[in-house]
């Protein structure tokens, strides 16, 4: 009965952050655009400083209605935001942000490999989106979908491998206990490559060709309304916290800091998130869009390199180290 | 591991084995849409359902890492290749119905004939061998790893070269296109270029259905010129 | 030198980061009243005593939203047997705001300054037949009309006040220039009391400048006219 309990309060605490920290990015999404562009963003909703935006969004989603169109694949049509949207939720479950089995939601013995495989799954419901919409517009962006996703996939399987490699070890916890500082340098390469492929995954600008709003409208979302379209912006801003907590556990040490490392680390494994969310935000605002050949030219011709050679010198180390 | 003693049995199932047999239904009842339906686009949604239902399957026998890796190579990667391959296609929405090879006996001695030969393959090695299911792991990770290179390293690196083989073979097919009708220096990228424009004006030239129109296309438009050239000075003629 | 490879990526994350931590330009227009440039065009404001309806502003309006009646009265003669006049008496004045395209040609056009622009913008309507302001209405945009801004430094004088500073130096001149000649030729000629008499005053310096005839011919004259002045 106990561990039942456990198990239903380990649920729900993951639950709950899945559904507030996803907000919570966007909001500062809307706050720090909307400063970066000399603007205030929204100052209505909620009273101070537009704080409940989102859930007013939210609300207005729920409201509208549910349309499916009529030469739609309706079945697929309709699972596709679920199959989007569900695997972040099992990738948080792994994610952990404090030492010890009391803060991560579930222990995994190859927790890098699980979380990298349900991640490559999420873009499954994209695909099935811009398919069934029985939209062009909508093929285009699933086709791009599925092109980006294969060329990003590898670069962060193998910088992830390398993690792996230095800690001797495919368990999330495990990768953060064993950590030192000075991997830090050592994995910065690779760290970098991490995050522009888990960006790059997620469709987030400058990577976001498959949702071009200015040449293919919406890519796969585009006959999307209502909450299934909201299910499909919950995903792009939950796999921005996945992503975040996953380079911060992978390559920033996770919960180890300069102090305060006592009952305090799950603070700074949300600070170094905080902060990775930030600069995501950040390069939203700044670049311009690539285009879909820079876009594979990227990945092909300087992530995978990269990569390759981090592992190299990975190895290299490891061995001299021994 | 093999404990074929008395605490197992086939008469009281245990939970796990039940979830096992069920997921196994599932599985094999997906493979089955797969393989029948006539829609394209399903076809690999269901192959989806039939991988990770396998993906469960190696979870339920502990082979955690194996199940991940199913999980991200088979769903993530290869059905993603392959729906790409369906969008590029003109697949319908509904059902294709040229979506059936006409083999359909053959396919199913075959699939029957593989099915039966790796039931009695798998069932006459391991016939009574049983997975300790709470002991240690014994699919984990670790256990994997140290299986795969201490015991099993040879004929893992034989794959590796397997696959390296197809990779080289991969890119042999995929510049053989370029060399077939191009100038001996096929290496050198502005000569791959002048190639692929030789090779698009032959096939432009050399079909019939668009050749004769855009050759018409192109004299008409001469003409149109000579006339413009003509009307130009008579135009100037009447100005004056 | 060449730049490094990524500065530009580099420089334009410093240009986000940096607009971040600077002041919004954001209007919080409902909240916070605009800061408006003077000589804002928000609506037109009537002054209807300077209004004879000369129908200019109707006549010249691009959008033909200005809306005048007016009839004529007789005024009885100011004096006692002359002529009786004829005003033109304003009735009704409107301009419809809906059509308006804030143009400025009428007040531009007003020669006796009745139009005027008001920095006032907030008069939207949920019918467009209220867009169309009466008379009374436009009376009361009128005391919102703010007092024209003080001119640039160093831009041109009005020339109402260029006018009126001419002729005032014209006057100070005439009075400087006259004040040494009555000085100078007076003690020369008779020492007439009447040197101050305003009559000769313009002449004085013309005269004394193109008579050949010198101060002696001169002083008799003055002597004349300040005894003309004495007797008098």
């Amino acid at each position: 009965m106990n561990d039942a309990l456990d198990v239903a309060l380990r649920l729900l605490v993951v639950f709950v952050v899945f559904l507030t920290l996803p907000l919570i990015v966007g909001q500062t999404e809307h706050k720090v655009m909307a400063h970066m562009q000399g603007r205030l963003g929204p100052m209505y909703a909620g009273g101070f400083h537009g704080w409940a935006q989102l859930v007013a969004d939210g609300v207005k989603f729920a409201q509208k209605e549910d349309i499916v169109p009529a030469g739609a694949d309706r079945r697929i049509f309709q699972l596709a935001p679920a199959v989007a949207l569900l695997p972040y939720l099992l990738v948080l479950l792994a994610v952990p942000v404090g030492p010890g089995e009391g803060a991560v939601g579930q222990v995994l013995d190859a927790g890098i490999f699980f979380v990298l495989a349900v991640m490559g799954v999420g873009v499954l419901g994209s695909l099935m989106a811009g398919w069934a919409s029985a939209n062009k517009f909508s093929l285009l962006g699933g086709l791009r979908t599925a092109a980006q996703l294969l060329a990003y996939e590898l670069p962060m399987l193998l910088t992830a491998a390398s993690v792996a490699m230095a800690a001797g070890t495919v368990s999330l916890p495990g990768i953060v206990d064993a950590f030192e500082w000075w991997w830090l340098p050592w994995q910065i390469v690779g760290g970098i490559v991490f995050f522009v492929a888990g960006l790059a995954e997620l469709q987030r600008p400058p990577f976001d060709m498959p949702v071009a709003d200015s040449e293919i409208i919406f890519g796969a979302y585009t006959e999307y309304t209502g909450l299934r379209f909201a299910l499909f912006l919950l995903a792009e801003y939950a796999g921005i916290v996945v992503l975040c907590g996953l380079t911060t556990v992978l390559f920033l040490g996770g919960w180890h800091g300069p102090w305060g490392a006592d009952g305090l680390g799950w603070v700074w494994t949300l600070l170094k998130a905080a902060v990775l969310a930030f600069v995501v935000i950040w390069l939203r605002v700044t670049y311009p869009r690539l285009r879909e050949d820079q876009l594979q030219k990227l990945s092909w011709t300087l992530l995978i390199p990269l990569s390759l050679a981090q592992i190299a010198l990975t190895g290299v180390v490891k061995v001299v180290i021994r | 591991m093999s404990l074929a003693g008395a605490p197992q049995g086939f008469l009281s199932p245990t939970g796990v084995e039940i979830a096992f047999l069920l997921v196994g239904l599932v599985t094999f009842g997906a493979a089955l849409v797969t393989v029948t339906t006539r829609q394209l686009v399903h076809a690999a949604l269901w192959l989806v359902v039939a991988l990770g239902g396998l993906a469960v399957e190696y979870l339920l026998l502990t082979a955690e890492f194996i199940a991940w890796v199913q999980v991200l190579i088979y769903v993530g990667s290869v059905v993603v290749l392959l729906l790409f391959g369906l969008m590029l296609t003109k697949a319908p929405i509904g059902r294709s119905p040229d979506a059936d090879s006409g083999n359909r006996w053959a396919a199913l001695t075959v699939a029957v004939a593989a099915a039966t030969a790796l039931i009695w393959v798998v069932v006459d090695a391991f016939r009574a061998t049983w997975i300790d299911l709470d002991g240690p792991a014994a699919g984990s990770t670790e256990v994997t790893g140290a299986s795969l290179f201490q015991n099993w390293v040879l004929p893992f690196e034989a794959l590796s070269v397997l696959l390296l083989a197809a990779l080289v073979g991969a890119i042999v097919l995929s510049r053989k296109a370029k060399t077939d009708s191009s100038s001996p220096l096929a290496n050198s990228r502005t000569a791959t270029e002048s190639s692929r424009l030789i090779t698009k004006s032959d096939e432009d030239s050399g079909s019939p259905s668009s050749g004769p129109k855009g050759r018409g296309g192109r004299s008409e438009r001469v003409e149109a010129n000579k006339r413009d050239d003509r009307g130009g000075p008579a135009a100037q003629e009447g100005a004056r | 030198m060449a730049p490094l490879p990524g500065s530009g990526l580099a420089k334009g994350l410093a240009v986000t980061l940096r607009t971040m931590t600077r002041k919004t330009v954001t209007e919080q227009y409902p909240d916070a009243q605009p800061e408006l440039a003077p000589r804002t065009r928000g609506v037109i404001g009537l002054f209807e005593e300077n209004c004879t309806v000369c129908m200019l502003c109707a006549r010249e309006c691009p959008d033909w939203c200005i809306y005048i009646d007016s009839h004529k009265e007789t005024v009885p003669p100011a004096a006692p047997g002359g002529r009786e006049r004829s005003r033109n008496v304003l009735d009704r004045f409107a301009i419809d705001f809906s059509l308006c395209m804030y143009c400025g040609i009428c007040i531009e056009v007003c020669p006796f300054d009745a139009l005027f622009w008001s920095p006032e913008f907030e008069y939207a309507e949920t019918d467009i037949h209220e867009l169309t302001h009466e008379r009374d209405k436009l009376r009361e945009w009128m005391w919102t009309v703010p007092a024209p801004p003080a001119l640039d430094p160093g831009a041109e004088e009005p020339k109402e006040i260029a006018a009126a500073r001419k002729s005032a130096e014209k006057l100070a001149a005439a009075a400087r220039a006259e004040s040494p000649e009555a000085a100078g030729p007076g003690p020369a000629g008779s020492g007439a009391p009447g040197s101050g008499a305003p009559g000769p005053g313009p002449d004085g310096p013309g005269a004394a400048g193109s008579n050949p005839a010198g101060p002696g011919a001169a002083g008799p004259r003055a002597a004349g006219a300040g005894s003309e002045g004495g007797d008098a």
